[in-house]
C-alpha cells in the first residue's frame, strides 16, 4: 500500500504536471478501491478482478487510471464520455460497484480550506489535500451490467462487416436490415469522407533507418493537401 | 412517502410535524406538536392557521423524518462545550453553550455542511465570547421527509473535525504588565494603561499578578519581562512604545528578552500596531496606545483567543482584516457589532 504522497508523485510523473485534478483523481481512486476492498496500487491478483469506468477525459481520469493500474488495452479501463467528474469501481469477484462523484461544492469551498493561498489554483491544490472525503466526494452503490464481451481476456467474437469487410471484435458490430456492419458503415462515425491514400516510404520497417521530419514534409503524396481537421 | 389528506379525513390521525402559529409581534411557536391526534375541536383552529390539508407520513426504509434528521445533525454539529436537547420544535434544534468560553466555529466545515442540499445550520460568529446556556447555533433539515443517506453525509461533514461548533473555556492566567514610557516612569504623567488592561484581563476571568514600569530603554524593558517570567506569569502585556518614533523601543526590548516568535502589526483599526510575541510558550501582547482612547481595539479581539489557548501568528493577525474596522460609534456596542466578525 503506498501513501497518498507516493501515489500522487507517481501519477504526476506519468501525467506530466501537478494540477488540482491530479489530487482529486488520486484521492478518488483511493476511495473507490477502498470501497471495493482493494489496495492501491492494485496488486496483480486484484487488478485482474477490477474494472473502472471513467466518465471524463480530464487530468482526474489519468490519475484514476494510474493509481489503480487499469488500462484501456487490458479492458479494465472503460471510458464513457459523460463529461462528469466521476468513476465507478467494480469488484468482479463480489459484483459490488461504487460510483464516486467529485462534488462541485469542493471548488467553492477551496478558498475556505486554504485561505492562506493567494489564487484559485493554489487554493485548490492545497484544499483538495485537506478536505475530508465526505466533502470531496459523493458515493453511490450501483449495479453495472457487464456483458461477457466487455470483460478482460481473449477476443470472444469476430465478425466481418458485411459492407466493407473490416473485422469487428467483441460484439461491437451493428445489425441493420439483418446485416452485421461495423460502426462507421452503420453511420455516425466520428470521421467522415474517408479516402485511402498511399505515402512515401510505405515499406519502412522498425529496422530501417529513421525517417526525418524533412522527409515527411517532402512526401509527394502528403504535400499540398489541405488540412482536414475541422473543429465545430 | 407523504400523502395529503383533507382536514376532515385527518380526524383521528397523528400530526406528522409541528404546526406553527405566528401572531405578529406576540407569538411564534408550535400551535400543535408532532404526534398530536387530530380531533374535531382542532379543525377550526387549524383552518384559522390556513391548514385545509394535512400530511400523512408513511416512511420508506431509506427515509427519515425531519425530527430524527435534526437530532442526527445536531449530534454531529455539536463539539465540546455544546449542549442540545433532543426535542425538536418545528423541526429545529438549538445548540447552546454548555459552559462559559469562546465559541469556536469550524467555518469551512459549516460551509461544506450547508452546501449539502436540504440541511442548514446557522451560528454566531467564530470567536464570540459566550455564557453558559447561551444560544450559539441552530440546525434543521428542510423537508419533512428526506433520504437518510443525505442526512448521514451531512452529519459526516459536520463531524470532520469533531463538530462544527464548540466552546473553549478561557484559561485563568497570571498576567504580568509592563508599562513602558519615560513620561510615566519619571512621573511626568499618570499611567492609565495599568487600570485599563487590568480591567480587561479581570473581565475575562484572569488576574494581574505583577506590574512593572520601565523607561524607554530596551534593556530595562527586557529586564522587566524576565522578572515577570521568573515570578511565574504566564501571559505578558506590554503597553506603549509600539509606534514608529525613535523612543519606541519596546519591540527591541521584547527581542532582547528572548522572544522566540514575534508578529508586529494586526489588520485591525484601531490596533494596527498591535504585537504578538512568544517567549517559549508564554504569549506576550504589545498593546499600542490606541487602547487608552478606544473602548475596543485589536487587544479585545486577540486576548480572548489567547486565553482560550489559541496560538496567534501572522495569519491570524492578517485574517482579522475582514471586519477588523471599528465604526467608532458614538455609543460603543461592541461585541454586538461587526467589529472583529469577519
Amino acid at each position: 500500500m503506498q501513501s497518498f504522497d507516493e501515489l500522487l508523485d507517481a501519477s504526476v510523473a506519468a501525467h506530466g504536471h501537478l494540477c488540482p485534478g491530479q489530487i482529486v483523481g488520486v484521492r478518488l481512486a483511493m476511495l473507490g478501491c477502498r470501497l471495493i476492498g482493494f489496495e492501491v496500487p492494485c496488486p496483480y491478483h486484484q487488478l485482474k478482478k477490477l474494472i473502472v469506468f471513467i466518465e471524463m477525459d480530464r487530468c482526474t481520469g489519468d490519475a484514476v487510471a494510474h493509481v489503480t493500474g487499469v488500462k484501456l488495452g487490458r479492458r479494465s479501463l472503460k471510458f464513457v464520455d459523460y463529461g462528469i467528474m466521476a468513476a465507478t469501481f467494480i469488484n468482479l469477484e463480489t459484483g459490488r460497484a461504487f460510483r464516486v462523484i467529485s462534488t462541485e461544492e469542493a471548488r467553492d469551498l477551496a478558498p475556505l480550506y486554504a485561505p492562506q493561498e493567494p489564487d484559485q489554483r493554489s487554493q485548490q491544490l492545497a484544499a483538495y489535500r485537506v478536505m475530508p472525503d465526505s466533502v470531496l466526494f459523493r458515493v453511490q452503490e450501483v449495479e453495472v451490467e457487464l456483458s461477457p464481451y466487455d470483460l478482460p481476456g481473449p477476443t470472444r467474437r469476430k465478425v466481418a462487416c458485411a459492407r466493407c469487410g473490416q473485422v469487428v471484435r467483441d460484439h461491437r458490430e451493428v445489425i441493420q436490415d439483418g446485416l452485421a456492419l461495423c460502426r462507421p458503415c452503420a453511420g455516425g462515425a466520428y470521421f467522415k469522407a474517408a479516402r485511402e491514400i498511399v505515402w512515401d516510404a510505405m515499406n519502412w520497417l522498425p529496422q530501417s533507418q529513421d525517417l526525418t521530419m524533412d522527409s515527411l514534409e517532402n512526401d509527394a503524396h502528403l504535400k499540398d493537401r489541405p488540412p482536414r481537421l475541422s473543429l465545430a | 412517502m407523504i400523502k395529503t389528506i383533507s382536514l376532515e379525513e385527518a380526524v383521528g390521525t397523528q400530526l406528522a410535524h409541528d404546526i406553527t402559529e405566528i401572531r405578529p409581534g406576540e407569538f411564534k411557536g408550535p400551535a400543535f406538536r408532532k404526534g398530536h391526534t387530530v380531533c374535531d375541536e382542532d379543525l377550526c383552529r387549524l383552518q384559522r392557521l390556513g391548514k385545509n390539508h394535512l400530511y400523512l407520513i408513511d416512511l420508506e426504509a431509506d427515509e427519515i423524518h425531519e425530527n430524527e434528521a435534526a437530532a442526527l445533525l445536531a449530534g454531529a454539529l455539536a463539539g465540546a462545550g455544546i449542549a442540545w436537547e433532543n426535542n425538536p420544535r418545528e423541526g429545529k434544534i438549538n445548540l447552546c453553550a454548555a459552559w462559559d468560553g469562546l465559541l469556536q466555529v469550524d467555518v469551512q466545515a459549516l460551509s461544506a455542511f450547508n452546501l449539502v442540499d436540504e440541511v442548514m445550520c446557522a451560528t454566531l460568529h467564530n470567536h464570540t465570547l459566550v455564557k453558559q446556556g447561551e444560544l450559539v447555533g441552530g440546525t434543521r433539515a428542510l423537508p419533512l421527509v428526506m433520504k437518510r443517506v443525505a442526512i448521514q453525509r451531512a452529519a459526516a461533514i459536520a463531524s470532520q473535525n469533531g463538530g462544527v461548533v464548540s466552546v473553549k473555556p478561557l484559561q485563568k492566567t497570571r498576567a504580568g504588565l509592563v508599562i513602558t514610557g519615560n513620561e510615566v516612569y519619571h512621573g511626568l504623567i499618570q499611567d492609565r494603561f495599568a487600570p485599563t488592561l487590568t480591567g480587561k484581563i479581570e473581565a475575562l476571568g484572569s488576574e494581574v499578578a505583577a506590574l512593572e514600569f520601565a523607561p524607554d530603554d530596551a534593556e530595562a524593558i527586557a529586564r522587566a519581562i524576565r522578572a515577570h517570567l521568573q515570578r511565574g506569569c504566564n501571559l505578558l502585556l506590554l503597553s506603549g512604545g509600539m509606534s514608529v518614533d525613535p523612543d519606541d523601543v519596546t519591540r527591541h526590548g521584547i527581542r532582547l528578552a528572548g522572544a522566540t516568535e514575534m508578529h508586529y502589526g494586526a489588520a485591525v483599526l484601531p490596533g494596527a500596531m498591535f504585537l504578538v510575541a512568544y517567549l517559549g510558550k508564554v504569549p506576550l501582547l504589545g498593546v499600542p496606545a490606541c487602547a487608552l482612547h478606544h473602548r475596543s481595539t485589536a487587544l479585545d479581539l486577540v486576548l480572548p483567543r489567547i486565553l482560550a489557548g489559541e496560538h496567534i501568528g501572522k495569519s491570524e493577525l492578517a485574517f482579522l482584516g475582514h471586519g477588523g474596522l471599528c465604526r467608532d460609534c458614538p455609543e460603543c456596542l461592541y461585541p454586538n457589532c461587526s467589529f472583529g466578525k469577519g
